[in-house]
Formats: structure tokens, C-alpha cells, sequence
């Protein structure tokens, strides 16, 4: 974990909605595992307050590319904080030849750097998009990938093959589509596999981070064993399996 | 430098300058960022006689120029969280202050623990905002009854100018002026309304306030706590009558204040000289702090709506 400025090189557009930018990075956040991202900071003033998580979508030595939504406005030359690596790298299993990457309702560039290390290693990989993830540009995918579009997770025809297809799910659904999502991924699993191994189907949780350390104790996941672990720290994947879904569901609160 | 002395102990802060309650984590979370030894004294995260779980549902919702947090409080209960962080604590470069929550009798229960072992400079009582002066004195004393440590009351916001003198009578050593207040908003990611605690730059102004109110009209030292995120505001609090201050969310937004907020009080208590110039009393520390901010604000944005691809 390491605090330094980056510098914005290049600022590309990849779709209406998506743009790239290449960030010359500090030696210290130059390695990065498929999963990890930053917290960054990009004005002086407190407005947004908090750090905003920018995920890394490739890795080209000392530069690094993250992807952000086109409404904001970056400009080359401009300085960036980054607080970062957060997280563990995703634990993708030496053995695993064929992998399934589910992405509901959101960008899938959280599985990009997993996605091209899995490539590299002569992996298969599939990705499914379901809900609002299925408007993501094609183009900005490595043509090796096979992509299948679903509008909601009842509409993937191929989940019962697909699950037993793969030697390995990571799934990941922005919050507070997460737990549910998870719980019926699970389900489907349960049904094609009867007793899915550790390891196996992992989820991705991303709650809001504000310190992205394991002081603040905000982007707690509650796990079968009784404990709470901090996805900033512990995640942002989880082994489902080790996971309370029931617990993590949405549900009114107050303080 | 502020000394905090109780019947057998002093919580030395040097500088007066402390990691608050929630925001530093339960030891050296930070370690791996900051240099802790630049705090006077580190306040843990909020702990319980028994374990508690995190929060359901959404716990971070962000508001204009700060942050709404509902975290339940989790912890594993005084007992757990001490074998688990007693290394930590005896280890730690700076004195550690264990902030405790509950029932007067539960920390009553963990002040007694608490005052049997060697890691702990300090406890923090936090006084919860429903509790009338009459309860908070009930409470300060059923501590205070059972420990020699350090105590420190830290009240909440909208109750502090009530409370203030009943945690004085009821055996504080240093009041923390203020917790962070509870508001409720709306979660535009889940739809429901979230009720938390409020973070931000906006609090310092409500804070000092009362810091002013008070100092005055009570012997025992004031620790102020809201808002801080610049050496200033530090100098402010001294000014309104503060001892000390504690610093919470700035640590999350921007780490790198934590050294320019400590390296600006060098150790020594400041004071505002008469006609002094800003420049006169920066310190190299601060220096840096205004070469981040001429990095330019991006413009606003061009793109009205937003289209998720």
C-alpha cells in the first residue's frame, strides 16, 4: 500500500460512455494482480470527499490504464493521488484451463487485468454480460474472449453449460445488486454441480471503501464462520461458499 | 504538548494530536502509510464488552463535501479484540487509547479489564447521544469507579453544552468535544434511507463553536475533534480553547495532512501571535501541502447525463 501521484499521458475515448487513460505510475504501484485497483483523488478540494476507485484495465510497464466514465473530464498532464494496490490479486488456481467471468449491471473492467493474465497463460475464457453490462463495446475486449449477452440472469440460456464448463467462476455486480445476484449464481451452481469445491465460484464485492486499509470498517462482508472480513483488504473477491449471502443482503439500516 | 494525568497514569500527548475513534482502525492499520509516532495518541475503533456485527445493508453514502458512515460498530467484544491486539498495542510507537461503548455496566466491565493491563494509556468513553446529563454522569462514574487510566468522555455533538459538566462531575479527565453527529440520507445506489454518523470539512465550524462555549466554563482540558483536515484548523481549535485534537476522516481522504497537521505543531502547543502573517508560522510540512494544491480542478463536466457505456 502506497500513496503517490500519477500523471495522466493519454486520455482516450473507447465508447460513448467509456474512456481510457494512461497513467505514467510510482515504481511502488507499478504491481498489480487482476483485482487490485486504486483510490485516487483527483482535485484538491473535498468535493467528492471520498477517493473514487479506478480500476486498472492493462498494465504496460511503468504505465497503467484505467478505465472511468466518459462524463468525467481528464486532461493529459494532469496529476492524479493514488492510494493503492487496494485488495488482493483475484485467486485464479494454476490449474484452471477454462474460466467463467460473469459481469451483472456494470462495466466488467474489474476482470480486465485477470482477464488478459488468463489469456497469456493459454486459459479459455468466457464472459457473460448480463443486465446493463451487456452495453459494454465489444471492442474494448480482447478478441480471444467469447462473449455472451444476457438481459438478466433468467435470460443466460447457457448457465448450465457454461457453469459446467468452467474450472472456475468469478462474478462481479456492483452493490446492491451483489448479494442477490451471488445467492442466485450460487443456486445455479448448486444445481449443476451438487457440491461445488472451495475455490471454485468466487464474487467480487465493492462496496464504497473510504480508507481502503481495514481501518474503517465500512466495506465489512459477513462470512459463514461468524467474522466479518474487509473486502478492501481480505476481497474484493470472495470464495461464495465462505460467504453469508443471506447476511449481506440489503436490508434498512440505521445508525 | 498536553498531560492527561489520572490517580496513577498520564497520557502524555506529544503533540497534541490524536487518531480518533472509527477512522484509524483498531492498531497500526495505518502503519503501512503514515508514520504513527507523528500522533500524540492513537484512539481505537470503537469497542464493546460483547462482540457486534457490521451494519446490514448500505453503510457509506456520500454527501456534499463529506460522508455518511453506518458501520454498526463491529467488534469482537473487549476480550477478543485484546488477545487479538494486545502485541499490537504493547508494540504500538504511540500511546493507544481504547475507546469503549455500551451500558455504564459494560463499561464499567471493561474498564475493569482494561485497568488490569499494561498496552493501554487511555479510555475514551463514548457518550451516546440519547443519555440525559444525569445518565452521563452515571456512567463516567461507573468507570471512573473502576480505573485509574486516563479518562476521556467524548460527547456527542448536539448534546455536548448539556452534557459537558455532568461527564466533568462524573470523573472525566479531558472531554473530547465532539463526536461526529448522526444524520440520515438517502442511498442513491440502494434507494433506502441511511442513518449514520456525518464526516466531513463542514463539522469543524459546529465543533469549535462548542469548544469555545466550553473551555471556559470547565477546568478540565478540551480535545477538540470535527473537521480537522489542515494544519489551520488545528490552530483554529487552539484558539477557540481546545488542548488538543483528534483528526478522523482526513486520514482516509488525504494521509499525507496527517504529516503536515503534525509536522505544523512540531511537537509544541501553538498559539496564534498578534499581527503574525500566515507565512511566518508555516512549517516545511506545509510547504508541500500547498504545492498539491495547484494541481488543477478538472473542468466541469461537459456531459449532462450519465450513460454507463
Amino acid at each position: 500500500m502506497h500513496q503517490a501521484q500519477a500523471i495522466i499521458e493519454r486520455v482516450r475515448r473507447v465508447s460513448a460512455g467509456i474512456q481510457r487513460l494512461e497513467l505514467a505510475v510510482d515504481k511502488a504501484h507499478r504491481t498489480l494482480g487482476g483485482g487490485q485497483f486504486f483510490l485516487a483523488r483527483v482535485a484538491a478540494a473535498y468535493d467528492p470527499y471520498l477517493r473514487e476507485a479506478w480500476l486498472p484495465v492493462e498494465q504496460r510497464g511503468a504505465v497503467i490504464v484505467v478505465e472511468r466514465p466518459a462524463r468525467h473530464v481528464y486532461m493529459p498532464n494532469q496529476v492524479v493521488d493514488l492510494l493503492g494496490p487496494i485488495g488482493k490479486p483475484f485467486p485464479l488456481r494454476e490449474t484452471t484451463r477454462t474460466l467463467l467471468l460473469l459481469a451483472y449491471e456494470a462495466t466488467p473492467a474489474i476482470f480486465l487485468l485477470l482477464l488478459h493474465t488468463a489469456l497469456a497463460r493459454g486459459t479459455a475464457v468466457a464472459l457473460v454480460l448480463i443486465g446493463q453490462a451487456g452495453h459494454y463495446p465489444l471492442a474494448a475486449l480482447p478478441q480471444a474472449v467469447e462473449v455472451t449477452r444476457a438481459a438478466d440472469h433468467a435470460a443466460w440460456a447457457e448457465r448450465g453449460q457454461q457453469i459446467l464448463w468452467a474450472d472456475q467462476i468469478f462474478a462481479a455486480a456492483p452493490p446492491p445488486y451483489d448479494a442477490p445476484a451471488y445467492w442466485r449464481l450460487l443456486e445455479e451452481v448448486r444445481a449443476v454441480r451438487q457440491l461445488p469445491a472451495a475455490e471454485y465460484v468466487y464474487g467480487v464485492f465493492q462496496p464504497p471503501m473510504p480508507c481502503g486499509i481495514g481501518a474503517c470498517q465500512a466495506c465489512l462482508v459477513r462470512l459463514q464462520s461468524g467474522e466479518d472480513a474487509p473486502a478492501c483488504t481480505e476481497g474484493m473477491a470472495f470464495d461464495l461458499l465462505s460467504v453469508n449471502l443471506l447476511q449481506n443482503l440489503p436490508s434498512s439500516t440505521e445508525g | 504538548m498536553l498531560e492527561i494525568t489520572a490517580g496513577k497514569s498520564t497520557l502524555h500527548l506529544n503533540p497534541p494530536l490524536m487518531g480518533a475513534a472509527g477512522a484509524f482502525g483498531f492498531a497500526g492499520e495505518y502503519a503501512k502509510l503514515i508514520d504513527l509516532k507523528l500522533l500524540g495518541a492513537l484512539v481505537t475503533n470503537p469497542i464493546s464488552l460483547k462482540p457486534r456485527r457490521a451494519a446490514n445493508g448500505s453503510r457509506v453514502v456520500p454527501i456534499d463535501s463529506g460522508v455518511l458512515i453506518h458501520t454498526g460498530l463491529p467488534n469482537g467484544g473487549i476480550y477478543k479484540m485484546h488477545r487479538q491486539y494486545a502485541a499490537k498495542w504493547r508494540a504500538s510507537p504511540t500511546p493507544i487509547v481504547i475507546h469503549l461503548f455500551g451500558t455504564a455496566d459494560d463499561m464499567a466491565e471493561c474498564a475493569t479489564f482494561l485497568e488490569q493491563q499494561d498496552q493501554i494509556s487511555g479510555i475514551e468513553l463514548g457518550i451516546h447521544d440519547t443519555l440525559t446529563a444525569r445518565e452521563t454522569r452515571t456512567v463516567v462514574g461507573a468507570v471512573r469507579a473502576r480505573t485509574q487510566l486516563p479518562l476521556l468522555a467524548k460527547l456527542p455533538l448536539y448534546q455536548a453544552a448539556n452534557l459537558a459538566a455532568a461527564a466533568a462531575d462524573g470523573g472525566a479527565d479531558a472531554l473530547v468535544i465532539a463526536a461526529p453527529p448522526r444524520g440520515t440520507t438517502r442511498d442513491p445506489l440502494s434507494g433506502q434511507l441511511v442513518g449514520g454518523r456525518l464526516y466531513g470539512t463542514w463539522l469543524k465550524p459546529l465543533a469549535m463553536r462548542l469548544v469555545g462555549q466550553l473551555a471556559p466554563r470547565l477546568s478540565l482540558p478540551i480535545i477538540g475533534c470535527g473537521g480537522v483536515h489542515h494544519p489551520d484548523d488545528v490552530r483554529d481549535f487552539f484558539e477557540a480553547g481546545g488542548r488538543a485534537v483528534q483528526i478522523d476522516s482526513v486520514v482516509w481522504t488525504r494521509p499525507e495532512m496527517v504529516a503536515a497537521i503534525a509536522g505544523a505543531l512540531g511537537g509544541t502547543e501553538l498559539t496564534r501571535m498578534a499581527g503574525a502573517l500566515a507565512d511566518e508560522w508555516r512549517t516545511a510540512g506545509e510547504a508541500a501541502e500547498r504545492r498539491t494544491t495547484l494541481i488543477p480542478a478538472p473542468p466541469p463536466p461537459i456531459i449532462p447525463s450519465p450513460p454507463e457505456f
